[in-house]
């Protein structure tokens, strides 16, 4: 996750133009998904929100992988030092891999945006892919907690 | 760690930490710094901008010039936000993948190479942003960012990538061999 975090971070510099040209593209190929009304005027400014909201997605990813990737390394350290029982592990070790998958989510999310609009890309993304994947990560977390807080015999 | 058998994780050499730590230290000094001294470095910067009014573009109308100046400003003070944030966050990714690549790299000589790539990317990429803030005063957005990108990030950045690609590629062979054995 940090390798993409940080690639990607390289791509959004590097390949900038070339992004931007792909994401204009990608929304003028889906007209009706982006509720364009044939006014230049209008269709220009939701094209623009459309390939700001996508490139956010990626800049998220690229914040999210580096910083997720951190937390998944020292949480799992922690199971794997303090988590008594071979199951409780493996659940925690799980949970917690699971939900270090949430920034992909960001990329589904600048994906969907481009290809069904705004709205209805952002919705996708949240539900289907970041909730499931950051409620796996809390979950982890929590687990990780609870297993911290019992009192050591 | 409690499976048995398991390796514990083992300490990459002493100075990559200590680069490291030193990366958070100089993220949080220049976090502090910014927030301390935000009228000064603003001032400083924007006097800079207006004794060299040709490479700013100035031309002496208030109005155009003060929207020149404020989107100087606004990228000299994101420079110095993302020379906090990106030195916090690697010098802790310094510290997690040289542990990675300490416990798991077998061969001495691609550890080593690793662990050296990691520390040197990861603690000279967000001086880049630093680099970048103190140059647009003297040279401007567009040069600033060539010279940062070209001296600092591109080199470092690259570094950082490579090496972390090759400790996936490491982690991954150790798990198939592990598997295969």
């Amino acid at each position: 996750m940090l390798a993409l975090g940080e690639t990607a971070g390289a791509a959004m510099s590097r390949l900038k133009p070339e992004i931007e040209r792909y994401a204009a593209g990608r929304v003028a190929a889906n007209p009706g998904a982006h509720g364009f009304s044939g006014s230049a005027e209008y269709d220009d400014e939701v094209r623009e929100r459309a390939v700001f909201t996508a490139e956010a997605g990626l800049s998220f990813f690229h914040l999210h992988g580096e910083g997720v990737g951190l937390v998944l390394f020292f949480a799992s350290s922690l199971v794997a030092a303090v988590v008594p029982g071979r199951r409780a592990r493996a659940a925690l070790y799980a949970l917690l891999t699971f939900g270090g998958l949430f920034p992909i989510g960001y990329v589904v999310y600048g994906a969907a945006v481009l290809e069904l609009g705004r709205d209805a890309g952002v919705e996708l993304a949240e539900r289907w892919i970041l909730a499931p994947l950051g409620l796996a990560a809390i979950a982890g977390l929590v687990g990780l907690a609870f297993a911290l807080a019992r009192p050591r015999v | 760690m409690s499976d048995a058998g398991a390796p514990t994780w083992r300490l990459p050499p002493r100075w990559v930490l200590l680069v490291a730590v030193l990366s958070i230290v100089a993220a949080e000094v220049g976090g502090g710094a910014m927030a301390r001294f935000k009228v000064e470095l603003t001032r400083w910067a924007r006097d800079g901008m207006l004794a060299r009014p040709g490479v700013h573009g100035l031309v002496g109308v208030r109005d155009v010039d003060e929207r020149i100046l404020d989107e100087a400003l606004v990228k000299f003070d994101a420079g110095l936000r993302l020379f906090h944030m990106h030195a916090e966050g690697m010098g802790l990714v310094i510290i997690a993948t040289s542990m990675v690549a300490a416990t798991v790299i077998q061969r001495a000589a691609a550890r080593r190479a690793i662990i050296a790539l990691l520390t040197v990317g990861g603690a000279g990429y967000p001086v880049g942003y630093l680099a970048w803030s103190a140059l647009i005063p003297a040279y401007g957005l567009e040069r600033s960012k060539a010279i940062a990108e070209w001296l600092v990030w591109v080199p470092f950045g690259t570094a950082t990538i490579v090496a972390l690609w090759g400790l996936v590629g490491c982690v991954a062979w150790t798990m198939l061999a592990r598997r295969r054995a």
